[in-house]
């Protein structure tokens, strides 16, 4: 772990694509621990994401912080199950982007149709839409009150889909990591946002059953 | 000469603007529900609401319902008492087009009765200066008549002393209030014992006004109208660019009014360069060449800029938005790759026959699956997907420049990438994305060749607005700065061609931004403070003297070395949403780790929050709006003028007076009684 979290604190990408590794560390230390680290990015964002890490709220009463998100949702970090494939967000698209447009990988061809881990950032929508959230690689704000359309997006985003109860109103703006997984479904569909999404995970009602849990304790 | 507001004018029919029934059965008349141009009520010294200049085209239009479900046979225009148009119900449900005019039937906005339609007379154009009167009336079966009147004004244009003016350059800062320009100085020129130690370019244009900014139904606009009313003479409505509202639900079929772009081409032949920082189909580039009632219909609006270029001459297009460009088969084909395109049969146009006929409009088509790129190159245009590309297609006869996805990233993240500090734009896949300045060089340079006629060229500052909804101050600021550069290459163009003027502007104010002081301790200790408001706003906020004059270290890019100094500037917001207030530079989007000098102390050790932007690290602000972000506002915005006519643009002004002094100075030159 240790030799991982150098690694991050040396390339500051906090891309959700990096920041898997990351997740596990705050799985188990106590918040003390991760005081220590505090010169470390990785260590720091860790804390940051962790209910024990308060260096953010100094020593005082702050608004208090939400239970730890991220693993609740997530299937346990390290290998996926029998079957299922971690994708990273790197991995969509060729990059940079090319002058007519983006260039599908072939792995994310591969694995259209295929039960897949996607983790990311939940993208802060100022009317979100009840059953699906966009999860984007960098934490977004999407400034549309005033651009319908015209956002500020990254290409490589994934429109998640879920069902159940978590669906029944617009999810509440979740932060930190969120680990999900489901179908990966790739291809242009018109959402009902107006966009246009080049790749979706479709999650079922059990999986979709942490996102009700997380709106809960969402501030 | 150029009135403001032409106000204090008597209705020549005082109460010609309410619907007179004329049948002596009132109950069962038809009623003339909405008269496009719209008319003020008849008040004694109302302005008038929609003016126009000589032979500048705009559409006539009546909605008519009918009167106790009588059905309406016909419904005929008339200016000034002399019919213009005769249209006579066919008695069938299907909409009728002969020429360019129009009874449309069906899809009408469900809260008009049964039997409505809607009439139109596309693309009247009056050379005859003055006020007009428009009477429509109509007639149902049983030869009840309802005959209703409003009026319009053909402004002038004066003798001119001295030439017309050849080129205009718009620059429009989106959302650029005076407090963004003070900021910007601020940072970039700094203050010693109350002293600006160095000029924004545009603090040096000689001249400036303020603008009213208000839209058709609100004292505060969107982006939509806030810049169509600066280039069609009249107010539009919230979301609506270069039309009228209407009673159908049709995004493309409202009665439109012709754009300066539109007017000046056909009348003196001039072209039209658009480049913003935005996708390409927002609000504010999209306000300039095509006509709609919904700003997000982006697969439309980019086809007409190509398909209308005969109309406005469009010679350089440029920003962002390359997804509306790429074809996106995939409503009939599955599967389809992915290639990123937005295009969509939902946002595409078609236009109706009138509109065709009336206005020599390319008729449009459903066609998700159109490659615009190659369709643009196919009509001439040079291709640029990045600033490598772009340096090298200066000597282009037409330039297309998309060089994001959607909106370009902001200078903060671009200048950032260029310094190795940050690797935002290459998340994004765009590492290679010029600078406004650079945008701004080539699309001059690409303007001005082959070009006697002269251009319109609008280059717009996109973020500072969309920084400024964030209330992301070092983001807005940065956005700014970049303007400015920008608005410096617009006036060395002007200085080199005489003939040019230059106006520097925004649509409308956003989020009440205000210098409100200065951090009263260094960096370091503003990060360590607490998340109270007893100490993070007590223990720092420095008013009046305390806040002394924050010192910024610029670098030879033009941009500071970081916004995060000791004792930084601070401001505040009027027009806020709920938020926390940290005072520190953030990331929009929100990812504290890849500011710029992310590695480097102090911001190593800033603390991460991915949560909530500033959460746990600022105090509670609650916003006077029930908004997710700050608001435009209806404060007045600076209007500032270098070149051929500047002097028009001086006083307090409306924005849609600026229209028509613009046609002034391009058709005309300086009135006479101004040069004096």
């Amino acid at each position: 772990m240790g030799v991982r979290l150098a690694y991050i604190a040396a390339v500051p990408l906090p891309l959700a694509d990096e920041m898997q590794p990351s997740l596990k560390t705050c799985l188990t230390p106590p918040a003390q621990a991760c005081r220590a680290r505090r010169g470390l990015l990785a260590a720091v964002l860790a804390c940051a994401l962790s209910a024990g890490a308060v260096q953010a709220h100094g020593d005082v009463a702050g608004p208090s912080l939400p239970p730890p998100v991220e693993w609740q949702i997530a299937q346990p970090p390290g290998q996926p199950p029998a079957g299922v494939s971690d994708l990273k967000f790197a991995e969509f698209f060729r990059l940079p982007v090319g002058p007519r447009g983006l260039e599908p990988s072939a792995r994310l061809l591969a694995l259209n149709g295929q039960p897949v881990r996607l983790v990311g950032y939940m993208a802060r929508e100022s009317a979100p839409t009840a059953g699906r959230l966009i999860l984007t690689p960098l934490p977004v704000t999407l400034g549309d009150e005033d651009e319908p359309l015209a956002d500020d997006l990254p290409p490589s985003v994934a429109y998640v889909h879920f069902s159940g109860q978590a669906a029944a109103a617009p999810l509440p703006h979740l932060g930190g990591l969120l680990r999900l997984q489901g179908r990966l479904s790739v291809g242009p569909r018109t959402e009902a946002d107006g966009h246009v999404s080049m790749v979706r995970l479709l999650l079922d009602e059990p999986a979709s059953k942490p996102l009700s849990q997380l709106a809960k304790t969402a501030p | 000469m150029l009135r403001p507001l032409l106000p204090c004018r008597r209705l020549p029919f005082t109460a010609a603007a309410v619907a007179l029934a004329i049948a002596a059965s009132a109950h069962a008349a038809p009623q003339v529900t909405r008269l496009t141009p719209p008319s003020n009520p008849a008040l004694a010294g109302a302005s008038t609401l929609a003016r126009f200049l000589p032979d500048q085209k705009f559409d006539l239009q009546a909605t008519v319902q009918p009167g106790g479900g009588v059905a309406i046979v016909r419904v005929s225009f008339a200016i000034d008492g002399k019919t213009v148009a005769t249209l006579d119900h066919d008695g069938s449900a299907t909409d009728q087009f002969t020429g360019a005019t129009s009874l449309v039937k069906n899809g009408l906005v469900k809260e008009l009765a049964s039997g409505s339609v809607v009439a139109s007379v596309r693309a009247y154009r009056s050379s005859q200066a003055g006020l007009h009167t428009l009477t429509v009336t109509a007639t149902d079966a049983n030869g009840a008549l309802t005959a209703r009147s409003g009026q319009f004004e053909v402004v002038p244009l004066t003798t001119a002393a001295g030439k017309p003016a050849k080129n205009i350059i718009f620059m429009l800062g989106d959302g650029m209030g005076a407090s963004h320009r003070t900021a910007a100085r601020i940072m970039s020129r700094g203050y010693l014992q109350g002293m600006a130690q160095g000029r924004l370019a545009m603090d040096t244009f000689p001249v400036t006004g303020m603008v009213m900014t208000a839209s058709l139904n609100s004292i505060v606009t969107d982006s939509a109208p806030g810049m169509s009313n600066y280039v069609s003479g009249n107010k539009g409505a919230n979301n609506m660019e270069g039309v009228f509202p209407d009673d159908t639900v049709a995004a493309f079929d409202n009665p439109r009014i012709e754009y300066l772009s539109e007017y000046l081409h056909r009348r003196k032949g001039t072209q039209l360069g658009i480049v913003t920082t935005a996708d390409v189909f927002d609000a504010t580039p999209a306000a300039n060449a095509v006509h709609t009632a919904s700003r997000g219909q982006g697969t439309g609006i980019v086809d007409q800029f190509l398909d209308d270029r005969h109309l406005t001459g469009l010679k350089v297009l440029m920003g962002g938005g390359r997804k509306w460009f790429l074809p996106n088969p995939s409503n009939t084909t599955s599967p389809q790759a992915a290639n990123g395109s937005q295009r969509r049969a939902g946002s595409d146009y078609v236009l109706p026959a009138d509109i065709v006929a009336g206005w020599a409009a390319a008729p449009g088509k459903l066609d998700p699956e159109r490659d615009l790129i190659a369709d643009f190159q196919a009509a001439g245009f040079a291709y640029a997907p990045d600033r490598s590309t772009l340096g090298k297609l200066g000597g282009a006869d037409k330039l297309l420049g998309l060089f994001a996805y959607s909106n370009m990233n902001v200078a903060f993240d671009k200048i950032a990438g260029r310094r190795g500090a940050s690797t935002v734009v290459n998340d994004y896949g765009f590492p290679d994305q010029p600078m406004l300045d650079e945008m701004a060089d080539a699309a001059l340079q690409v303007m001005a060749r082959g070009n006697d006629k002269g251009f319109v060229l609008l280059i717009e500052g996109a973020s500072i607005d969309k920084q400024s909804h964030l209330m992301d101050t070092d983001r807005w600021l940065l956005e700014t700065l970049e303007f400015d550069r920008a608005i410096a290459r617009a006036k060395a163009f002007a200085e080199q061609h005489p003939d040019t003027l230059v106006i520097v502007t925004a649509d409308h104010e956003c989020s009440g931004a205000a210098i409100i002081g200065a951090s009263m301790v260094s960096d370091a200790a503003l990060r360590a403070l607490p998340a109270t408001v007893a100490d993070k706003r007590n223990k720092v906020v420095g008013v009046y003297e305390e806040a002394g004059f924050p010192a910024y270290a610029m670098q030879a890019d033009g941009y500071p070395a970081t916004t995060d100094i000791d004792r930084k500037m601070l401001i505040g917001y009027g027009a806020n949403a709920d938020r926390y207030e940290a005072w520190v530079s953030n990331p929009q989007p929100t990812r504290d780790e890849q500011q710029p000098f992310g590695a480097q102390p102090p911001l190593a050790s800033f603390p991460a929050s991915v949560r909530q932007r500033n959460e746990g690290q600022g105090f509670l602000v609650t916003g006077q709006v029930p908004s997710s972000q700050a608001v435009h506002t209806g404060t007045d915005v600076p209007l500032s003028a270098f070149g051929h006519g500047a002097l028009l643009f001086t006083g307090v002004f409306d924005n849609t007076d600026v229209f028509f002094k613009l046609g002034q100075l391009a058709l005309k030159g300086v009135p006479r009684t101004r040069s004096r």
